[in-house]
């Protein structure tokens, strides 16, 4: 192989992995943790008998699915400002993605939690159960499990659209690509280079899913 | 102990109990049986409040509630309510994700606020007494339908509630497993815990029942002792659903 190439492929792959660790992951990190305390909460809105809170959760939901992501994030980082609402690439970028894994994972939880037989409520409000204490100690643990496997495609997918905050000028992973490629003029290269250490961090992610699976499956029935 | 008054319940414009009297004193053990859709599960589960009473009164103990229009109870009175009872489903529905151990724990943690060391004692006690003390660590997926049957009673009995309800607790299992569940239900009743079961063994019926209630389309139509609601019924529709019965059991 060309020496020139070579060196380019090796220049560029510390700064990358490096933005990737330090940037792209603790985006995705916090975001999803956000965004699944929002999914959880937005789930139990949906499932509530409070009319007005449906309602409200729906009206979310129905927004963030119906718009996309890019749009959402320029609104935040570009739009806001208009209104006196600044905000810095990284809040910006984890408030878009917080929404956007809340709107979709809340359908997730939602789903979950009613796929739990009613007579496991029924178990626990025989046993003297609130309905607080029936939802965090019977039906939220057996809803997880459920959810598992849905919730880690929307993890993966969230890896990936990290690469969107990029456009809001938080350099991340392939924000660092496209700086690189402005001065090596070699975009093959260092695009399948950064779509490289994306798959790997993808890879890591679906290992953790199977052990996670299999830990919770300690008490299914095969 | 219990004392059910013009009991009514509606499911939209169906009325499934029809006005309903019942009375179950302290330390007796009554038995309700009936065709399928007489209501008889409808009236058990009207008792903890599984289903809200669309109209007339309970008491169990010290708790009386009035219902009119089907509107439920305040929570604090549904929890006082529920307290008092303890219920054994067909379908036995323990936590999956919890071991014998931990089914039978957890309320007396959540709901009693025990400790986990005296919940366990009790836990392990009434896992030996239902037969069980050395299956406390399985989950329920790793236990035969007649064990899981018997960790559902010992999980209500956790809850030392004062009366006992067991809804078809045998028709669930193989037949070769419902004998393990009666004679654990015949000891506890042995031991003069009061109970109301809803079931189709004419045997237990017969043999552990203080008194029997046979229910027909949302009504009482025989009460009385095991032997006059089984041997010598009044009304005609009481004895075509016992022939029906006995044929079965023949066959």
């Amino acid at each position: 192989m060309d020496e020139r190439i070579w060196n380019i492929i090796v220049d560029s792959f510390l700064p990358l992995l490096k933005a990737g660790v330090a940037f792209t992951v603790p985006l995705t990190l916090i975001s999803f943790a956000l965004g699944l305390a929002v999914a959880v909460l937005t789930a139990l809105a949906r499932l509530s008998s409070i009319g007005p809170l449906r309602q409200l959760a729906r009206f979310y939901v129905w927004i963030i699915r119906g718009t996309p992501l890019l749009v959402q994030l320029f609104i935040i980082f570009y739009g806001l400002p208009s209104i006196g609402i600044i905000l810095d690439p990284f809040p910006a970028a984890v408030i878009g993605f917080t929404l956007s894994v809340g709107a979709y994972g809340s359908e997730i939880v939602r789903a979950a939690i009613l796929s739990i037989h009613e007579g496991q409520w029924e178990a626990a409000y025989s046993l003297g159960m609130t309905r607080l204490q029936a939802l965090r100690r019977i039906i939220l643990p057996q809803a997880s499990r459920v959810s598992v496997p849905p919730l880690a495609n929307s993890f993966i997918s969230l890896v990936k659209d990290t690469s969107l905050a990029a456009t809001v000028t938080y350099t991340e992973m392939f924000r660092t690509a496209q700086q690189i490629t402005s001065t090596t003029y070699e975009p093959l290269i260092v695009y399948t280079e950064a779509g490289l250490i994306y798959l790997f961090f993808s890879t890591i992610l679906s290992a953790l899913q199977n052990r996670l699976e299999k830990r919770l499956d300690r008490f299914t029935a095969r | 102990m219990i004392r059910v008054h013009n009991l009514h319940k509606s499911f939209g414009t169906q009325e499934v109990l029809k006005g309903v009297d019942l009375e179950v004193e302290q330390g007796r053990v009554m038995v309700i049986i009936g065709p399928s859709g007489s209501g008889k599960t409808t009236l058990l589960r009207c008792l903890n409040l599984l289903e809200t009473p669309t109209s007339g009164t309970l008491r169990i103990r010290d708790v009386q509630l009035e219902f009119r229009d089907g509107r439920k109870p305040k929570p604090s009175e549904v929890l006082a309510l529920r307290k008092k009872t303890g219920m054994v489903f067909q379908a036995y529905y323990l936590f999956p994700h919890m071991t014998a151990l931990q089914n039978v724990m957890e309320a007396q943690v959540q709901v009693l606020k025990k400790s986990k060391t005296d919940a366990r004692q009790i836990a392990l006690e009434l896992l030996n007494k239902v037969g069980l003390g050395d299956r406390a660590d399985f989950y329920p997926h790793q236990l035969s339908g007649g064990q899981q049957q018997r960790v559902g009673i010992a999980r209500a009995m956790a809850m030392s509630p004062d009366v006992l309800l067991f809804d078809e607790p045998t028709s669930a299992l193989d037949p070769e497993l419902v004998g393990e569940v009666l004679k654990v239900m015949k000891e506890i009743a042995l031991e003069g815990r009061t109970m109301v079961v809803v079931t189709h063994e004419m045997k237990f019926a017969a043999e552990v029942a203080d008194r029997v209630v046979l229910m027909d389309e949302g009504k009482i139509i025989e009460s009385g002792t095991p032997d006059q609601v089984l041997n010598h019924p009044s009304s005609e529709r009481a004895r075509s659903f016992l022939n029906r019965i006995t044929q079965r059991e023949i066959e």
